[in-house]
């Protein structure tokens, strides 16, 4: 019984050996993906200056005439700079935010609105914004129109974008905000910001307060 | 009791001789790669999807990824910088590095997909190298909104 304890740790001891001579020399060999480093890391920026609300009057997904400020006042809304030709981003953040809507009372998600202005309007037709918007909330505004009016509206938000354009093999590169504006009911001021990290758990502990104007 | 000892010896002689990984060895210059972390969000249709992985080179060599296939639809490999995504031809795999492609950053888009990847599902990618073996991987379709985590992500 003994002897068999004894050649186990050896043969434990050779294993070991074995593992930590490969490994040596490279402690950055470790395939660890760390995204969420800190858990009690704010998702929300609460603006000290807030943002006035753009004026922007575009065209929905529906191919009727949208003007934010009227459409907007006194509602707790959300607007996203974003395009539909986009795989990662901005439907995930597009995603987050339907997720973390629909876990709030019936009459706030009612109330809440969610705005996707378009970067890319030659591409985002409103039909081609109804179809990918459905796919995600069909609540969600979809807006389209000139891109120098959405480039001028995104810009008093301090988000920059630019017209898409051309790749070397002809394929359309369009580029999208990096930023998720949250407007107040109160103020209708832009006084909270999202950044692309902000998962659903942020947004489903955030939505309820800035569905009253609340600091998240 | 005097043979065992021995016999555990010699176990441990020849485990330190595998143990050495090539390291005095001039011919196994070469990448080991290994992928992981696999995952493609549920898109919204199946005109465009995102696909994240990490690529693992344990090998003394580099090595670089010069196209990705798929019978699904058609495969092209980008990087985002400052919200535009860019088309690339390759990228670099590092010896005793790695190639991540994680959301916001590096990732693979699908498009024209024969149907749109329902959570669930996988879809089968072969990842080619200018100098290793192709490696094929069955890449999972996660909810839209997953995040790859450490540990408990909810899903």
């Amino acid at each position: 019984m003994r002897k068999k304890t004894f050649a186990a740790a050896a043969l434990l001891a050779a294993a070991s050996l074995t593992l930590s001579a490969c490994g040596s020399g490279a402690d950055s060999d470790k395939p660890v993906t760390i995204v969420s480093e800190d858990t009690s890391r704010q998702a929300a920026t609460v603006l000290d200056k807030p943002f006035e609300k753009p004026d922007l009057v575009l065209t929905d997904a529906q191919g009727k005439e949208y003007d934010l400020r009227e459409q907007t006042a006194g509602k707790p809304t959300l607007i996203y700079f974003g395009y539909t030709h986009c795989p990662d981003v901005c439907p995930l953040t597009m995603n987050n935010i339907a997720v973390a809507k629909k876990q709030l009372p019936q009459a706030d998600q009612d109330k809440l609105r969610v705005v996707f202005v378009t970067t890319d309007p030659e591409r985002d037709t409103p039909a081609a914004l109804s179809t990918w918007l459905k796919g995600i909330d069909p609540q969600i505004v979809g807006l389209t129109g000139d891109f120098d009016t959405v480039q001028a509206g995104a810009r008093t938000l301090g988000i920059s974008i630019e017209p898409s354009t051309k790749d070397k093999n002809g394929k359309i590169v369009s580029n999208h905000g990096t930023q998720v504006v949250a407007f107040s009911p109160k103020t209708d001021a832009g006084y909270v910001l999202y950044n692309e990290e902000t998962t659903v758990d942020d947004y489903t502990k955030d939505l309820p307060k800035l569905v009253k104007g609340e600091n998240p | 009791m005097r043979g065992r000892p021995a016999l555990a010896a010699l176990t441990v002689v020849g485990a330190l001789a595998v143990a050495g990984c090539g390291d005095s060895d001039p011919a196994s210059s070469t990448a080991e790669l290994t992928v992981d972390a696999a995952y493609i969000p549920q898109p919204v249709s199946a005109a465009m999807a995102a696909g994240f992985l990490t690529i693992t080179n344990n090998g003394d060599a580099k090595d670089e990824l010069t196209s990705v296939t798929s019978e699904a639809g058609d495969v092209t490999v980008h990087e985002t910088v400052d919200g535009t995504m860019k088309e690339v031809d390759r990228l670099p795999v590092p010896a005793h590095g790695q190639l991540v492609f994680k959301s916001g950053g590096n990732h693979l888009m699908f498009e024209k997909l024969k149907q749109r990847p329902e959570q669930g599902q996988t879809v089968s990618v072969a990842l080619h190298f200018a100098h290793s073996d192709p490696v094929t991987v069955d890449m999972p379709v996660k909810a839209a909104t997953y995040r790859p985590t450490t540990e408990h992500s909810g899903h």
